[in-house]
């Protein structure tokens, strides 16, 4: 089957998701100094943060999405509320395994009982909790409601991974430019870790849109109505079939 | 409403009189957690004061576990669930359950935090009891919503865990924090307090959902 030809404001955010991951590894990569204290691993926050920023983001979608669903039922809903869910486990995965990797050479360690470390942890699981609750039935409808309760009830974790570095003050730094006293950053720095977030806010837009895409299509498929081949009668004077047994099972 | 929430209550009580279904589930596995954990983290008494008020609370927030099963677990084997679902309102039903789990978990909380005390040789400082109350309501609204949510399909019954233990860990934390000395007490106490608001409202919002089939 073909594939329908992308709308226009579908190629502009491939289009413009290209130039923003091109210029923010231009920016990350060369433009930006090393840090002066933590070296070259200082350009992974370039992702960590942008990853970390696209997973609140995406999980405030579940939240707003599963609401909406429940109150409307319409599965379109639920479909961005899971396209959501899954962008932001992975982008959940994908701050923890940075900050791991960032961690070993300016921590010297991969791991440590860090609160915002343990939370965020904590968050990748209620997610994917999240996403394992629409496999409790294979009914489509009673999936999207368990999916969308827990939609809601995990969204109370949120705050409690943000302000967790407020709230206790350990190893983890706290939010450099959300913080109400920011540290002072590098312009060049400053530039490059903006555009890296938009660069992965349009990124994870089109990924978005592409997994909405195929989301349809399967409840599409789901829900189309299965042609039944009518039954052969046989002719009265054709020979009769004899009867066959088919196993059930295969050994 | 409060007079099927009472009704619905006082039945949770009833089968819980009949079965002792909670009661035997999670009484000597709180009793084993916190015999064992003593074990694992002492014999010195100052490893066990710092880690006897994360025992106490790390006993309450699994025995969620086993307690979510008693929440539908009688009605859904008896197929008395629907009769039920038909006759009280979502939000009746909500109450009721609410209050037999909460009242099931600050046992278990008395009967953990009792046991550190004892065992553990640890003070008793009276933010404690608050850390308690508010605490075990939150994982009581907890308990109640996944309860309801995985009684009703036989799949992924081992779900329970994973949606169960993460999403209790603000009330593991404040009930810590409050449970041991030289803590400021604000802090966790409000944590504590908006937690369990937004659990016990969120969890009543999505309770009727739940409900359908």
């Amino acid at each position: 089957m073909p594939r329908p030809a992308p709308a226009r404001a579908d190629r502009l955010l491939r289009a413009s998701a290209a130039v923003a991951v091109v210029a923010a590894l231009v920016l990350g990569l060369v433009v930006a100094p090393p840090d002066a204290v933590q070296g070259q691993a200082q350009r992974l926050m370039y992702v960590h943060v942008p990853a970390a920023w696209l997973a609140y983001l995406t999980f405030t979608g579940v939240l707003v999405f599963s609401v909406a669903y429940l109150v409307t039922r319409n599965l379109k809903w639920d479909r961005r509320a899971q396209a959501a869910g899954e962008l932001g486990v992975g982008m959940t995965a994908l701050t923890l395994a940075e900050g791991s990797l960032w961690g070993r050479p300016v921590w010297g360690t991969w791991w440590v009982w860090d609160p915002r470390l343990v939370t965020t942890a904590v968050l990748l699981l209620v997610y994917l909790g999240y996403l394992s609750v629409r496999g409790l039935s294979d009914d489509r409808a009673a999936g999207a409601r368990r999916a969308a309760a827990v939609g809601i009830i995990g969204f109370v974790d949120i705050p409690v991974v943000h302000f967790s570095v407020v709230w206790w003050r350990t190893l983890h730094q706290p939010a450099t430019l959300l913080s109400p006293d920011p540290a002072p950053i590098d312009p060049r720095m400053l530039l490059a870790l903006l555009v890296a977030l938009v660069a992965f806010t349009l990124t994870g837009a089109v990924v978005y849109r592409r997994r909405l895409t195929m989301l349809a299509a399967a409840d599409a498929a789901a829900l189309a109505p299965v042609a039944v081949p009518e039954p052969a009668v046989p002719a009265d004077d054709a020979p009769a079939v004899p009867l066959a047994v088919v196993p059930r099972s295969r050994p | 409403m409060t007079a099927q929430a009472l009704a619905v209550f006082r039945r949770e009580l009833a089968v819980e009189r009949a079965g002792r279904e909670a009661l035997v589930t999670t009484v000597p596995f709180v009793a084993a957690l916190v015999v064992l954990a003593g074990l694992a983290f002492g014999p010195s008494p100052r490893d066990l004061s710092v880690t006897g008020p994360g025992t106490a609370w790390l006993a309450v927030l699994v025995a969620t576990i086993p307690l979510s099963r008693t929440v539908a677990g009688t009605e859904v084997a008896e197929d008395s669930w629907d009769a039920l679902r038909g006759l009280v309102a979502p939000g009746a039903m909500f109450a009721g359950k609410l209050l037999a789990v909460w009242s099931g978990l600050a046992l278990t909380w008395l009967l953990a935090g009792g046991l550190t005390v004892v065992l553990f040789g640890l003070p008793v400082p009276p933010q404690s009891f608050y850390g308690g109350a508010v605490g075990t309501l939150a994982l009581a609204a907890l308990t109640t919503g996944f309860g309801v949510l995985t009684a009703s399909g036989p799949r992924r019954r081992g779900l329970l865990a994973a949606l169960l233990l993460p999403a209790g860990l603000p009330a593991l934390l404040a009930g810590t924090q409050l449970a041991s000395t030289k803590v400021s007490v604000l802090p966790w106490a409000v944590l504590v307090t908006l937690y369990a608001a937004v659990v016990v409202v969120a969890a009543w919002a999505v309770f009727p959902a739940l409900l359908e089939e």
